[in-house]
């Protein structure tokens, strides 16, 4: 058996990438073979990913081939025309109407993106979503044979060392949030922003903000957030940017507690990573955050900033309570582990066969 | 593992059951009411910062092009006809008409205005002749009205494309501008790194 897996596109630090590596590397260590097909990829990869449309040369009727579903491409097309068994992991698509202001041609491939999810409908044979909140969009689109794969995870990276000049430079007695994702419009980083805002003048003068992730292709919106900076006032907000995995587990290490505002959410991959590196979360309540979460971390129901800055100053003082929630983490991070989420799915594929 | 509390949509927290989110709700809003009574914290500033939007760049495909629509449309206006330069000054029906009543009263009139008739019918070529000069004037301005009419349409086209071109360069400025306080940023980020491993260095 072979199964090999197509995605839109490959970007180093993406947490749908990373997932299609870690299933190739789970299935390559049990003995199947696995490629990955891709139409955009960084040529860092290219030992490693193979153009999309080379996939006829490897297509075969006993073969599986999954789809990491995200936007509308041309993928689409390429995958329904194989003759291969077809699974599609449904990571979400998010709303074309958050990109309307800033990236016209994003929201146009959003929009495609739900058109062409129903195009699948009755035409593969297993639709997975990542979460439950994914799975039930998929039910909703009229997919029958469906089920959820949690996204299969590697803890194991963040094992690594921190990133020793960073630990010196920031470790400096200020207490650091920190926020990881991209700089997207749906993500809300002008909530994190504001709300930071009060946490700063109100509660805690001697504070910091990372805000990690790639902006690019997004610039208009970073540019309306550095209005917002200025406006505000606010100091020791940091746009970091992409940064390399030893960067960005020095950013967790160095952070007293992980906020995150989003208001559409597939699954956010950044939640069990902060669980993994004792990060206590604190995130607003939309889309697949809840059962993400899994009962663990602070979950936000109102978007109420003055109160959740207090609240951030509430848990980064009391450590009984902070205590409380890093047990609550530990808990739910257990659903999490790649070896739990990598049988999963293999229980899936051989059902299919 | 413990449960999840659900107290419904109108608690502001949820999290584990070992929790005690009723005391972490008291504890902020003492927090938030001890400030508002120092008077650090105003509910103005409250509101105004709650209020405060993002002002997105324009897009420059979005800007109107205001001459089109209005002066150029290209689909026809209800109850409008475009003005027809190639008139005659007796046409179709009418003419067939007055040839008529022409005929039948002609005879009448020929001898009622037998005295004038001469003087009449000089007059009546020369007035023939000044509308023919006229027309003829007319149609030769015509083609200099059509090519006036492109120019100012081409000129409004400008005008439009200046507009777009525009927008973009200070959408472009205002892109650049951000662009360099990243790099300021970056640039001061890196110049603290370097500070740093000196003094790591420097201590080893």
């Amino acid at each position: 058996m072979k199964i090999h897996q197509f995605l839109t596109s490959y970007s180093y630090g993406d947490a749908i990438g990373n997932e299609a590596f870690e299933i190739r590397n789970y299935l390559r260590e049990n003995g199947i073979e696995s490629e990955i097909f891709s139409l955009f990829y960084h040529p860092k990869y290219s030992n490693q990913i193979i153009n999309y449309l080379e996939y006829d040369k490897f297509s075969n009727e006993d073969n599986i081939i999954i789809f990491h579903f995200s936007i509308g491409s041309p993928v689409t097309k390429k995958f329904l025309r194989m003759p291969d068994k077809k699974v599609i992991i449904y990571h979400n698509i998010t709303p074309y109407i958050f990109f309307l202001d800033y990236h016209r041609v994003l929201a146009k491939d959003c929009y495609k993106g739900r058109v062409e999810l129903k195009n699948f409908v009755n035409k593969i044979d297993l639709a997975l979503g990542d979460s439950k909140y994914n799975e039930g969009e998929l039910k909703e689109m009229g997919f029958t044979n469906t089920g959820i794969l949690p996204l299969v995870m590697d803890f194991e990276k963040f094992d690594r060392k921190a990133d020793p000049v960073l630990i010196e430079l920031f470790n400096d007695g200020k207490n650091n949030l920190l926020y990881v994702g991209r700089i997207i419009p749906n993500k809300k980083i002008e909530d994190i922003i504001k709300i930071f805002s009060f946490y700063q003048k109100y509660f805690d003068g001697n504070s910091r903000l990372f805000i990690v992730g790639e902006y690019r292709g997004f610039e208009r919106y970073l540019s309306s957030l550095y209005s917002l900076k200025s406006k505000l006032e606010v100091k020791n907000v940091h746009f970091i940017g992409h940064v390399p995995e030893n960067e960005l587990i020095s950013y967790f290490k160095l952070s007293n507690l992980y906020l995150h505002m989003s208001e559409h959410e597939g699954f956010c991959a950044p939640i069990p990573e902060s669980y993994y590196l004792n990060i206590p979360v604190v995130a607003f309540n939309a889309g697949a955050v809840k059962e993400t979460m899994n009962k663990g971390g602070v979950l936000v129901n109102k978007r109420d900033f003055v109160k959740i800055a207090a609240l951030l100053e509430h848990i980064i003082r009391d450590s009984h309570l902070r205590k409380k929630i890093l047990k609550s983490q530990q808990e739910s991070l257990k659903k999490y582990f790649k070896n739990k989420t990598g049988k999963i799915l293999l229980d899936y594929v051989r059902n299919l066969t | 593992m413990s449960e999840n509390i659900d107290n419904g949509s109108e608690d502001f927290i949820s999290t584990c059951k070992e929790i005690n989110v009723e005391e972490i709700i008291d504890s902020i809003k003492k927090k938030i009411k001890e400030k508002k009574e120092a008077g650090v914290l105003k509910q103005k500033d409250i509101d105004e910062i709650n209020d405060m939007e993002l002002l997105p760049l324009p897009d420059f495909l979005e800007i109107p092009n205001v001459y089109e629509p209005h002066l150029y449309p290209k689909h026809k206006i209800e109850g409008f006809e475009p003005f027809n330069l190639d008139f005659e000054l007796e046409t179709g029906t009418a003419k067939k008409i007055l040839g008529k009543i022409r005929k039948i009263f002609s005879p009448l009139t020929r001898f009622m205005i037998r005295p004038f008739l001469n003087d009449l019918k000089n007059l009546e070529v020369e007035l023939h002749n000044q509308n023919k000069e006229e027309i003829h004037k007319l149609k030769q301005l015509i083609p200099i009205v059509f090519q006036s009419k492109e120019y100012i349409k081409l000129l409004h086209n400008f005008m439009n494309n200046m507009i777009v071109e525009l927008s973009k360069l200070k959408i472009e400025e205002e892109l650049l501008k951000t662009k360099i306080k990243v790099m300021e940023d970056k640039v001061e980020f890196m110049e603290n790194r370097e500070r740093a491993v000196e003094k790591k260095l420097f201590k080893e």
